[in-house]
């Protein structure tokens, strides 16, 4: 995420390093793109580049010279022309036998726009944007917003235009997802799923292998449709719960919830204010109810938020506040809500740490006798009495002023700004532009939904550089994947996936949530990403006519391998197949 | 792997010939079936001379946090029996290793090869202020960072500053996992993971074709990324074909083992996919594999005896068939765990979380004997654990230094005292 290191850092990976990758690798891919460039004497540019490589990789140096940028930076218009927007010459009908088409390849040179920082190697190779298009403002949209759309969203999207789509997905308020079942028969279990030792087991994930439930996804689509009549056994804090059910659940939801961009948010949050099912407790609720407040709370304001988080009971075991006193302060939460949920590392001093953990200690988790209670709850007895010296401020402090004078920081709403908009609109975003959104997010009482409207339309949200510029997570991938396919029964092959993927719902790899960008791709995973798409489709009986699907899901701007393997196609099947696993797809 | 001349060639040399194989827009378009196979292999050694070696380190992380004391059982202190009155029966079947240790009785295997010189035994492996949580503490072992504030593994560290993995993605590879430990984990390393050889594949029919002709020049900013991680995709699994090929065991791998809780992992079977790719030549240097079930609450006699029987069974199977191909004095395996367990047992006959724990080294290569001091049961620390005498960044630059030969320092960020159990010579 964007809180430590190297994920910190601005922008995805370089084109250098990208470059570097490929050249370490072996010629083919990156020279043949650097071929494709016009204006520029391949071979002679080609053997310079080759022979700067070998000196940086024989010092283990990945930086290109700047003379380079200059090299890479001639603009060429002829590229950019409209008309190669337009891919309607592909056949529309089910494609036996194709004519070879002839679609240039999206190759092209863009220059900067302002609002964005230019890339370091300025003047890339990149997609040409169609963001000119109202319509692929829409189709951008929803696949940043949303998870990509069903042909119905797509059609209602486009009949309404940009600016009403995002007042819809901004102002429609969120449709709950169907309650999840409490089990038949809820048993006290042998070792209650809130007591650390039931909850700490290191084990490999049951879901790692687990087969998905037949049975789960039938019943939430009836409550997913209407409110069930008769309602479902109410959980409570010593009832067990099955996670991989669970994982389904929200998988299902996000597929069918009328309020998409409600589900989007959600997400956003689980991996910023993350917890993990493993030492929340495997069977435990918490981090179900954690579910449905961060939905609730999504496009709150930061305040709320942070007074619903600090006493969730899932954040409290996840972070060990629940086990923090005044007499001896566990810094665990404390670090974690300064470093990664507000203000960022190197805005605040380990004294700070110290002085917060302190300040927030007293919530514990209910007791055996308080099975009803979905939050923690405040003990006065286990709190910090004195006064401590917190970002300047010295005196006595509870949860609510800790937060106020983290909110008064001026870290703070940059931070929160800076993790949006990489999620939301650019791996590179200018410091200007997250300073211009920050401020605004600040004289709005830090109102999260005013700071979503202005990032949907600011114009750095549909400047060229940002067609394409982020990579879509396993999640966003697959349920994308089933939105186009209108299907509604992927649930468990989206959780299966989702495992080995590196996205299981609930359970990100550290307290930093799920990476960004780049850390999502590898070998491993883009075979399994082909292995998904194999597995969803045949999933299928029938699947949805193909030939326009790369208009209507790819924009119509395709790379030319995509566009000889569609050509190749020979069926509705291989032609999505064709779709969804082509690069462009895993953009966004 | 037969190509020790070729083994010598730079990478720059590699790009060289690259070019001159592929030059013409049609040999740039086929791309990487350009480039003759004896090259990619060659270069898989490393982007310096000096760490171009054949060495290959395999790492099993027993998670859960696995007991030391009933692993390597103190048989003389009269204090073990105080703090384990149960746990101490594993003293009178022991195997001994001095005077003073025993390893667990199910460890016949190990006992072979101590006997032999090949294992040695770091004792008391911790790091300060212990981390009771496993989440935490798999995480402080995995970075190499008690303070927790790295996020890539120690040894994706070591591959990314080391070896050319963009190009050979075997170069770091978690066998028998579904997911990329955490050890292996950065961003600037391309790393494989092969659950079973398997399910390392294209499962649509003509997936593997498709893919190669979609990834072909991918513009955008993660182009030759996508390009970069299908081309290693393909290539690994026809590696693997190789590798089927060059390969049968030659070492009896049994997962077929009754443990008192099962573990999900295939210990026996990772090992041997660790086996098949070191001994085929395709370009291993780094692998990891995982057993789980350590985390031994209750019943722990039984359950911490059929476990390590499990390990010691695979790592003798492992090594038997490394041997049998004249390549275990290039392999060294070694044991890590989040965390020991508590000195104290449980009314249940388990143990809570602890700290300090031995690990084991194992090879050829490896300078057979005890290294470090054993911790006191007579000074546990506040919470009654074991106090660390090694810390665990010592034995990790051993791995680094005297096995793999490369810069501990840019991984571990600074030099420890050294704990000499590899051999340098």
């Amino acid at each position: 995420m964007c809180a430590h290191g190297k994920t910190t850092a601005p922008g995805g990976p370089t084109r250098r390093k990208v470059l570097l990758t490929a050249l370490a690798t072996g010629v083919g891919v990156a020279s043949a793109r650097i071929l494709g460039l016009r204006n520029l004497d391949a071979s002679e540019s080609l053997s310079s580049l080759v022979d700067t490589m070998n000196m940086s990789m024989a010092t283990g140096v990945a930086e290109l010279p700047d003379e380079y940028d200059a090299m890479f930076g001639v603009p060429d218009d002829s590229y950019a022309a409209q008309d190669f927007l337009d891919a309607s010459n592909l056949p529309r009908t089910k494609p036996v036998a194709l004519p070879p088409v002839d679609v240039r390849p999206a190759v092209a040179l863009q220059l900067p726009v302002s609002g964005i920082a230019s890339p370091k190697l300025a003047g890339d190779v990149d997609w040409v944007s169609p963001l000119p298009k109202e319509s692929a403002k829409v189709t951008h949209l929803l696949r940043r917003a949303t998870f990509g759309a069903t042909e119905v969203e797509l059609d209602r999207a486009l009949s309404e235009g940009f600016a009403r789509t995002v007042e819809r997905l901004i102002e429609s308020p969120f449709v709950e997802p169907p309650v999840f079942p409490a089990p038949a028969a809820p048993r006290p279990s042998a070792s209650p799923s809130m007591t650390p030792r039931a909850s700490a087991s290191a084990r490999p994930s049951p879901s790692a292998s687990a087969k998905p439930s037949a049975s789960a996804a039938p019943s939430m689509a009836a409550g997913a449709a209407s409110p069930s009549p008769s309602a479902p056994a109410v959980l409570t804090n010593t009832t067990s719960i099955n996670i991989g059910n669970l994982q389904g659940w929200w998988l299902d939801w996000m597929t069918k919830s009328p309020t998409p961009f409600a589900e989007r948010m959600t997400l956003f949050w689980h991996g910023h204010f993350t917890s993990d099912y493993r030492k929340v407790g495997t069977n435990s609720p918490a981090i179900y109810w954690q579910n449905l407040t961060w939905r609730r709370m999504a496009l709150g304001d930061l305040r709320s938020m942070l007074l619903k988080v600090t006493p969730d009971l899932a954040m409290l075991r996840y972070l060990d506040l629940a086990a923090s006193t005044g007499r001896a302060p566990n810094e665990n939460y404390a670090r974690e809500l300064l470093e990664l949920f507000t203000m960022g590392v190197g805005s605040y001093t380990e004294d700070d740490v110290k002085a917060a953990a302190k300040a927030l200690a007293g919530w514990r988790l209910p007791m055996r006798t308080e099975p009803t209670a979905q939050t923690g709850i405040f003990d006065a007895r286990r709190a910090f009495t004195g006064a401590v010296t917190f970002l300047g401020k010295t005196g006595t402090f509870n949860t609510e002023s800790v937060v106020d004078t983290i909110l008064a920081n001026d870290a703070t709403a940059p931070f929160i700004v800076r993790h949006l908009v990489t999620s939301f609109v650019t791996p590179s975003p200018s410091d200007t532009y997250v300073a211009r959104l920050a401020d605004r997010f600040r004289r709005s009482r830090y109102d999260t939904k005013t700071l979503m409207r202005d990032i949907f339309t600011s114009p750095e949200f549909v400047a060229p550089e940002t067609f394409r510029s982020l990579i879509k997570s396993p999640t966003d991938f697959m349920i994308s994947a089933a939105k186009a396919l209108g299907a509604t029964n992927l649930s468990g092959t989206i959780r299966q996936y989702g495992s080995t993927l590196g996205q299981n719902m609930f359970d990100p790899p550290s307290v930093a949530g799920w990476g960004e960008g780049a850390s999502w791709i590898s070998s491993n995973t883009m075979l399994q990403r082909a292995n998904f798409v194999t597995a969803a489709i045949g999933a299928l009986r029938t699947t949805p006519s193909a030939a326009r699907a790369h208009e209507r899901h790819l924009d119509s701007v395709l790379a030319q391998g995509t566009v000889n393997e569609l050509n190749l196609a020979r069926d509705d099947k291989s032609r999505w197949f064709a779709v969804f696993a082509s690069p462009e797809f895993q953009l966004k | 792997m037969g190509a020790t001349d070729l083994s010598r060639l730079s990478r720059r040399d590699f790009l060289r010939n690259g070019f001159v194989f592929g030059a013409g827009a049609a040999g740039l378009a086929a791309g990487y079936a350009a480039v003759p196979d004896v090259f990619a292999r060659a270069v898989y050694g490393g982007k310096l001379d000096g760490v171009m070696n054949d060495r290959v380190l395999v790492m099993i992380q027993l998670a859960g946090g696995a007991d030391g004391l009933q692993t390597v059982i103190p048989l003389q202190d009269p204090k073990l029996r105080a703090l384990r009155p149960q746990l101490s029966q594993a003293a009178n079947s022991a195997l001994p290793l001095d005077a003073s240790f025993g390893l667990n009785r199910s460890m016949r295997g190990v006992k072979a090869l101590w006997d032999q010189g090949k294992v040695a035994i770091v004792h008391g492996v911790g790091y300060p202020q212990p981390n009771y949580s496993h989440f935490d503490s798999i995480r402080i072992w995995e970075t190499g960072d008690p303070m927790r504030r790295q996020q890539d593994g120690w040894l994706g560290k070591t591959i990314a500053a080391n070896y050319d993995s963009a190009g050979h993605p075997l170069v770091g590879c978690a066998c028998g996992s579904s997911e990329i430990p955490g050890a292996l984990r950065d961003l600037d390393a391309t790393l494989s993971v092969i659950n079973g050889q398997n399910t390392f594949k294209f499962n649509g029919a003509d997936a593997d074709r498709a893919m190669g002709v979609i990834y072909n020049g991918t513009p955008g900013i993660y182009g030759a990324l996508f390009d970069t991680s299908v081309f290693s995709a393909r290539d690994t699994m026809a590696r693997l074909r190789l590798a089927r090929e060059k390969y049968t065991p030659r070492a009896a791998y049994n997962d077929n083992v009754n443990l008192v809780y099962s573990s999900r992992n295939q210990l026996a079977s990772a090992l041997q996919l660790a086996a098949q790719l070191i001994i085929s030549g395709v370009g291993a240097k780094i692998l990891h594999v995982t057993l789980g079930g350590f985390d031994t609450h209750d019943q722990q006699l039984a359950r911490l005896d059929s476990l390590m029987g499990y390990v010691d069974g695979a790592i003798s199977a492992f090594h038997a068939d490394l041997a049998a191909y004249g390549m275990s004095d290039r392999v060294l395996i070694a044991t890590w765990s989040e965390f020991g367990r508590r000195a104290a047992e449980t009314a249940n006959g388990g143990t809570d979380h602890g700290a300090a724990a031995p690990m084991f080294l194992i090879g050829d290569t490896v300078k057979g004997g005890f290294y470090g001091e054993a911790p006191s049961l007579g000074a546990l620390d506040r919470g009654g654990s074991l106090k660390y005498t090694v810390d665990f960044r010592q034995v990790y630059q051993e791995i680094l230094e005297s096995h793999l030969r490369v810069d501990s320092q840019e991984v571990l960020g600074k030099a420890f005292e050294r704990i000499p159990a590899v051999r340098t010579a």
